[in-house]
């Protein structure tokens, strides 16, 4: 089901995720026409959404802020436009990590921290930084294709090392999140993304999207106009039961991007050799961060993580097919 | 022969040679062709494709050099074309080539390889190509096609200028037959060919083709109707092949034991991704049937090239792609549904977004039809014979749909 709306607010908005976002154009329309931005609000007010409004670096306007004022809203705003939108969900990029001096005065913050490859090194001293001033991070690989075993191994290090100061922070009464570490131990299901199923995105250009990085990769593969009734052909290879890898993985804290898959495998519902790897480094820290939990005498009521012997549940899928009954069960 | 020993039915036929077990890379070694099929799936013939032998040495030292994605113990080299015999001299330079650098490398295809060949017949008493057959007789097979009947073939097989083209393969035949007299020949079968397939089917074997392998095409081509006249020329030939006693040596894949039951497996039907196509680019494809040449509505979809090698990520799709997540629901709970054959290349071309996880079934009505016949021609031979001849083990799996 439908929840949330996002709403890219102008071309050089914060990416928040797995794409680049686009560059201002000199003299062009970089910002979503303000009849647009009132149909997009129009359609989250009658739809029951949430907004999710990602921010360029730069103010908007009085018109623009009056009309995101109108709805039920979170911000994505780029570190360096805090500021001026407090409460917003920040967008940190490893390349400009910010300082002591910068953070100084932030508490409870909810931070997204965009990692290039090039930066996993400094994955735990950042998040060293910023752990103590979150809420919540999330982590997510701005640059994922390409990734090797040397990545693998890199970032498996990067949250080992990180581990402790999380399990030392477990200790607090609000104990931050780390996705790619506390969540699996939450869940019992799949958590993905899921684009064009519990969100959709309305672009600068006014249209509609499965996901900001459908609109930068081609602004002409869109879903539509804004409207009563959106069409999504082929719907149904979005949802997990129609992806024959991650129906049968356990990686539940996985995005299961479904555009990272398209840009990768060609097809929606088929995750790249990639992601899925990331994603079990992330699952293998995550046990053994429970397994450590454990040992300091919390943890309890959390669910096992089995140990697996596979790193990419491709190679499972591939050996044996789901049977037709199980698959209706699903 | 028949693959259950001292079974007097032949009419099922045998899978093709180690077919499990290979890997089957196709060279599309031109994109020309004599003739101008009006059925055929390749709508943009021209003479520019044509494969450079350089390419093709590249992709061969790629496939016997990458040993850790390309695991089939041996290898069928399938040269295709528009018609492969036009360029039969650079394919005699390929497959030199192939048997060198495999016997160099102590490869094991260098003991377990065939090369293959699908062709329209007409230039097979060429001098060039009798010596090329001469030369590698151990390890070929070659299918003529010839559609049927000279009214049905020329139906469909015509030149250029509109020309049938039955007389000018029907000659080539006996030579053929001859060298290989094992062939089979393939026939596709699309709405204005439904009255003609029992005579054909008949004149094939008549022919002294003893296998047929017959389908209808996957294109949405069909009329109301077509599915009653199709299982009724299905019911004359059942009759034919039984009151004639044809069935003791011949075969059509049409008739197939294993046929109109629901689905037990969630297996995909379609061999696209574990076998390989390469053009004149030196790209790498699922099956033919995704090079540009072969789509009408979508892009050519590659898995690599012969420089950079197997694209791990695009070969995903078609390596976890099976039956339930590409099919309709309706699929999933019909009762005749084995049997019931999609083309993945047709389906990515046909589908209404760019993937090839959705199954056409414009031969719905075609396959029940299909059915209907194929019971009605085991029941009557069982009969005949007095044994249930469905509860036997079975000859083989009935002809894949290419
Ligand atoms: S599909 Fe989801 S996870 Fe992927 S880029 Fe879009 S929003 Fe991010
Ligand atoms: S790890 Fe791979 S298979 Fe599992 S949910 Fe993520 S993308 Fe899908
Ligand atoms: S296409 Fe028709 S005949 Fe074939 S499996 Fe589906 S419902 Fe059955
Ligand atoms: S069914 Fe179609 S896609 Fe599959 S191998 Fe045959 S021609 Fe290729």
């Amino acid at each position: 089901m439908l929840k949330y709306l996002l709403v890219v607010l102008a071309r050089d908005a914060t990416s928040f995720c797995h794409y680049e976002a686009g560059g201002r154009r000199r003299g062009g329309a970089d910002m979503i026409p303000l009849d647009r931005l009132e149909a997009a609000v129009l359609f989250a007010l009658k739809n029951n959404l949430k907004v999710n409004f990602l921010y360029p670096g730069r103010r908007l306007g009085r018109a623009y802020d009056k009309l995101v004022e109108s709805v039920d809203h979170v911000k994505i705003v780029p570190f360096a436009a805090r500021s001026g939108h407090p409460g917003a969900i920040l967008v940190v990029e490893s390349s400009e990590i910010p300082g002591a001096a910068d953070l100084a005065g932030l508490r409870g913050e909810n931070f997204i921290l965009r990692l290039r490859r090039a930066d996993l090194p400094l994955l735990a001293a950042a998040l060293k930084r910023l752990l103590p001033r979150a809420k919540r991070i999330n982590v997510v690989l701005a640059d994922v294709a390409g990734c090797g075993e040397a990545e693998y191994a890199e970032y498996r290090r990067q949250l080992e090392k990180i581990l402790p100061e999380v399990l030392k922070l477990a200790a607090r009464p609000d104990p931050p999140e780390l996705n790619v570490l506390t969540d699996r131990l939450a869940l019992g299901r799949m958590n993905n993304c899921e684009a064009g199923l519990a969100h959709l995105t309305v672009g600068p250009n006014g249209r509609l999207y499965l996901c900001p990085a459908f609109y930068y990769a081609d602004p002409h593969e869109s879903l539509g106009e804004i409207r009563g009734e959106i069409g999504i052909g082929n719907r149904r290879l979005l949802e997990l039961k129609c992806a024959p890898i991650c129906r049968i993985c356990d990686a539940y804290q996985c995005k299961r991007c479904v555009f990272l898959n398209r840009a990768l495998t060609l097809e929606l519902n088929t995750p790249s050799a990639e992601q899925c790897r990331l994603a079990h480094v992330e699952r293998e820290a995550s046990r053994l961060y429970l397994g450590r939990l454990r040992e300091s005498g919390s943890g309890e009521g959390l669910a096992d993580i089995p140990e697996i012997a596979y790193q990419d549940p491709f190679d499972v899928a591939v050996e044996k097919k789901m049977s037709i009954a199980d698959f209706k069960k699903l | 022969m028949s693959s259950v020993k001292n079974d007097p039915v032949k009419i099922e036929t045998d899978r093709s040679w180690e077919a499990s077990r290979s890997k089957n890379v196709t060279f599309v070694v031109t994109e020309d062709c004599q003739l101008r099929c009006r059925y055929c799936y390749m709508v943009g013939k021209n003479k520019a494709g044509r494969l450079k032998f350089d390419v093709a040495r590249r992709a061969i030292d790629y496939l016997l050099g990458a040993r850790d994605l390309v695991t089939e113990p041996s290898v069928v080299w399938d040269f295709i074309g528009g018609e492969p015999f036009l360029e039969v001299e650079l394919i005699d330079r390929i497959c030199d080539y192939f048997k060198v650098r495999a016997y160099e490398l102590d490869h094991p295809w260098f003991e377990r390889y065939r090369f293959s060949f699908s062709t329209n017949g007409l230039l097979y008493n060429d001098a060039r190509v009798q010596r090329y057959i001469a030369k590698n007789s151990s390890h070929l097979s070659v299918q003529i096609t010839v559609d049927g009947t000279r009214a049905k073939h020329d139906l469909q097989r015509v030149y250029p200028d509109g020309r049938g083209s039955y007389d000018d393969v029907a000659r080539n035949i006996p030579r053929w037959l001859e060298q290989f007299p094992k062939s089979s020949t393939k026939v596709t079968v699309s709405s204005d060919d439904i009255p003609r397939i029992k005579e054909s089917v008949l004149h094939l074997w008549g022919l002294g083709i003893k296998e047929v392998n017959i389908n209808v095409v996957f294109e949405d081509v069909w009329k109301p109707g077509d599915d009653e006249r199709f299982e009724a020329q299905l019911m004359a030939l059942a009759d034919e092949t039984i009151d004639r006693r044809l069935y003791e040596t011949r075969s059509c894949s049409f008739f197939s034991k294993t046929i109109g039951a629901p689905y037990v497996d969630n297996n995909n039907w379609c061999g696209a991704g574990r076998m390989l196509a390469v053009d004149h680019r030196g790209n790498f494809y699922p099956c033919v049937r995704f090079l540009g040449f072969s789509l009408q509505k979508r892009p050519a979809l590659t898995i690599g090239n012969c420089l950079d090698g197997l694209d791990r990520n695009r070969l995903r799709p078609f390596l976890t792609l099976d039956m339930v997540s590409q099919s309709p629901e309706e699929c999933l709970d019909c009762g005749v549904a084995t049997g019931c054959a999609w083309c993945q290349g047709a389906n990515y071309d046909f589908a209404d977004t760019r993937t090839i996880f959705q199954r056409s079934v414009a031969i719905c009505r075609m396959h029940k039809a299909r059915v209907r016949a194929n019971n009605y021609f085991w029941n009557r031979l069982g009969r005949k014979l007095g044994r249930d001849l469905r509860a036997e083990p079975r000859g083989g799996e009935g002809a894949g749909p290419c």
